[in-house]
């Protein structure tokens, strides 16, 4: 009996999905499991397996095409069987293919309910002029009464856009942008005009850090195959700081704070059209070895375009580190439903007073960034003060957890 | 009312209720089964004057009282319309239609279909509509919206001396039962009107005024209305257009959703009650053809949902006025 394959819906509110490329040709024997086809989602590219075993017959979509979910696009057949021709059978074939990915779903599930969309209020004539000349309502402040974007600010705002010859290439290129452009767009500007951002900075000794990496890199390279950076031990010692200062581990819902339970840190990399934050998940439970070798695969797929939904999932704390672009300090956006982000800027040789008397010390600048509904500041100072111990004496906490590493 | 709807020849200043006489005259004149009855319309020439002269020059055969017996002389001119007249039924309050409504909406209206168009109908019903007269309840609701419910009829809605008599002519000589709704509050209200022989299609909406910031679309009396809060609405800056659909059934749903198109917002007007009334059906005729266009929701103004008091003060805040249209669309426009 033929086997529907459908374009599935990873996320909940999902209509289309692009079709990346068929990695099976018509005709080609597949079993039950094997990478069938990529497809390519607001979050990630995605491999969806095969619903069965049989021959791939009756593809109907073809790459790069946009295809709503639910839609049959090809079936798997027996040999010599001949796909239906209609789409009858797609019902039961969507649950097929769906099941193979619910750990994605669920995953992906957990983060779109917990980042609300905040409603625009505009008439339908401004919503009309905004689309057709391109305005992005986010820039737009409505004058309404009500505060409703009007044809009149519609009108204002592509006029300031148009003034700017940089802004026609700017929106030329937004035109064509990916679906991580598109999504960094939104989830910033959405951060951005949504979350009450503070930021509260502290510069950090990072001399021990420095030989905390030295003493294990050529130990967790041989293990692991992984070069040890700042990063790893940053994840290593926010996430075990976070078990200390939970509410950095919060999310602000519509119903108030949430406490997450687990501790997931994100890492902010950049890639071709944007930035990405892939998720090293129970950060706090892993070894330092192990943060190691998922962050560089995270990496590789992340610059490949080949980050699965699960990847981007679930995160609850996110470090972004530009110190290697020789950045002194930034400040950075928080990723709803997050509570924080830290910023943390490059290893400089500073003089600073030691012990009364100028020293140089290799220093660095933490920046957090901080959703004040969720902590104020006096609790933002606690966690970077135990945040800058930490890394003055990384061996205290990373010690504690065995297989850590050793002294 | 603006010059350019007016053949310059021949026009002379009447009054509203001296253009609908002249409106039967002629067609009496010029049809002898156009006939006219109803309660007080021979020598009395109706309450309200329209019908004074018309007894004396065409006499009782043409022009004959009834009883107070609405129902039943409604359905004495079904069934002469059935049989080749044209009559003219005169309902002088339009409170008093709701005696009509069995013969109107189940025989009238459904002749022409139910008899595969071997029968038709072609009456009209003139009635009466209107509040601020001090009548009390029962003597000034305005309830076209009732008629305007049924397939099988044409509801008109005339606004001008000129547009109510170049609307009743057409009206009676329409084949189809039609039901003819004046003002009683604008039966002195002046107008230039030709002399000649013209009619005003049904169907065809009429842009009383051109503006470009709000469209008023608004019925019978309200047009003098929105006329006058336009005036208002220039004197800070806001250019109102006024639209006149003129007729409820056929409408010109064209001209309506152009008008909001190139203006963006409207306020849509009429005496009937606001809630259930005509003034939703025209609004959503706009919110579904304008929709991409309109900056602002549609707001409809009406009669309050209460029985229309006699208290003069108490009727007077129950309609649409000239200062509570001007403030609205203000607000609309956000000025």
């Amino acid at each position: 009996m033929a086997i529907s394959v459908v374009m599935p819906a990873l996320e909940m509110a999902q209509e289309t999905g692009k079709l990346i490329s068929w990695l099976k040709k018509e005709g080609d024997a597949v079993a039950k499991g094997e990478p069938l086809l990529e497809i390519e989602t607001d979050k990630a590219v995605m491999e969806i397996e095969s619903p069965g075993d049989g021959v791939l017959a009756g593809i109907k979509a073809e790459a790069g095409t946009e295809v709503p979910v639910g839609r049959t696009i090809a079936w798997i057949v027996n040999p010599g069987e001949t796909p239906p021709a209609d789409d009858i059978a797609a019902a039961s074939g969507r649950k097929t293919t769906i099941a193979a990915s619910s750990a994605a779903i669920s995953a992906v599930e957990t983060i779109s309910a917990s980042s609300p969309i905040q409603p625009i209020k505009i008439s339908p004539k401004a919503r009309r002029l905004a689309s057709e000349r391109g305005v992005n309502l986010a820039d737009v402040r409505g004058s309404g009464a009500g505060g409703e974007i009007l044809a009149s600010d519609i009108f204002a705002a592509a006029e300031a856009k148009a003034g700017a010859s940089r802004g026609n290439e700017l929106a030329r290129e937004a035109g064509e942008r990916s679906s991580v452009a598109r999504l960094m767009a939104e989830r910033t500007t959405q951060s951005w005009t949504t979350i009450p951002h503070f930021f509260v900075t502290r510069e950090a000794d990072a001399g021990a850090l420095n030989r905390a990496r030295q003493r294990f890199r050529n130990e967790i390279e041989e293990s692991h195959a992984a070069k040890l950076t700042l990063s790893d031990l940053l994840i290593a010692l926010v996430a075990r700081i976070l078990r200390k200062h939970p509410r950095f581990n919060a999310s602000w819902t519509s119903e108030g704070i949430r406490a997450n339970d687990d501790i997931n840190i994100g890492l902010a990399i950049a890639v071709d059209d944007g930035v990405v934050a892939p998720v090293i998940h129970h950060a706090d439970k892993t070894e330092l070895a192990e943060i190691a070798a998922q962050r560089r695969d995270l990496i590789e797929r992340a610059r490949a375009g080949k980050l699965r939904p699960t990847d981007l999932a679930g995160g609850t704390f996110t470090i972004s580190n530009l110190g290697m672009f020789g950045v002194d300090a930034f400040t950075a956006i928080i990723i709803p439903p997050q509570a924080a982000i830290l910023a943390v800027g490059a290893i400089i040789d500073r003089v600073v007073p030691v012990n009364g008397h100028p020293a140089v010390r290799p220093m660095m600048t933490l920046t957090l960034s901080v959703d004040h509904r969720v902590v104020d500041g006096a609790r933002a100072a606690e966690f970077l003060r135990d945040l800058v111990e930490a890394i003055g004496n990384p061996q205290a906490y990373l010690d504690a957890r065995a297989g850590d590493f050793r002294a | 009312m603006p010059e350019n709807h007016l053949p310059a020849q021949n026009a002379r200043e009447l009054t509203f209720a001296q253009a609908i006489r002249e409106a039967l005259a002629e067609e009496m004149r010029r049809d002898s089964t156009v006939c006219i009855l109803g309660e007080d319309v021979a020598e009395a020439g109706t309450p309200f004057k329209v019908l004074s002269g018309l007894l004396e020059e065409f006499g009782r055969d043409r022009v004959f009282d009834t009883p107070i017996s609405e129902a039943g002389f409604t359905g004495l001119a079904v069934g002469a319309a059935m049989a080749g007249m044209r009559p003219v039924v005169d309902i002088m309050f339009g409170d008093f239609v709701t005696l009509t409504m069995d013969q109107m909406v189940n025989q009238a209206a459904k002749i022409y279909y139910m008899s595969g168009g071997a029968w038709k109908v072609p009456m009209v019903m003139r009635t009466t509509m209107g509040a601020t007269r001090r009548s009390a309840a029962q003597h000034s609701q305005s309830l076209h919206a009732w008629f305007c419910h049924i397939p099988g009829l044409k509801v008109v809605l005339p606004s001008t001396p000129y547009d109510a008599k170049g609307l009743l002519k057409a009206a009676i000589r329409d084949e189809n039962p039609v039901v003819f709704f004046e003002d009683k509050m604008m039966y002195k209200l002046k107008g230039l009107v030709p002399a000649d022989d013209y009619t005003v299609p049904l169907g065809v909406a009429d842009v009383k005024r051109e503006g470009d910031d709000i469209t008023l679309i608004a019925t019978s009396s309200m047009v003098q209305v929105a006329l006058g809060a336009a005036v208002l609405l220039e004197e800070v800056g806001i250019s109102a257009e006024v639209v006149d659909p003129r007729t409820m059934w056929p409408l010109d749903e064209k001209t309506l959703i152009e008008s909001v198109k190139k203006t963006s917002r409207a306020i849509v007007l009429d005496e009937g009650y606001e809630r259930y009334g005509v003034t939703a059906e025209l609004a959503a005729v706009i919110a579904t053809g304008a929709f991409y266009d309109l900056d602002a929701p549609v707001k409809r103004m009406g009669a309050m949902h209460v029985p229309i008091p006699f208290s003069p003060p108490l009727e007077d805040a129950t309609v649409p006025t000239e200062q509570t249209v001007f403030e609205a669309a203000r607000a609309l426009c956000g000025r």
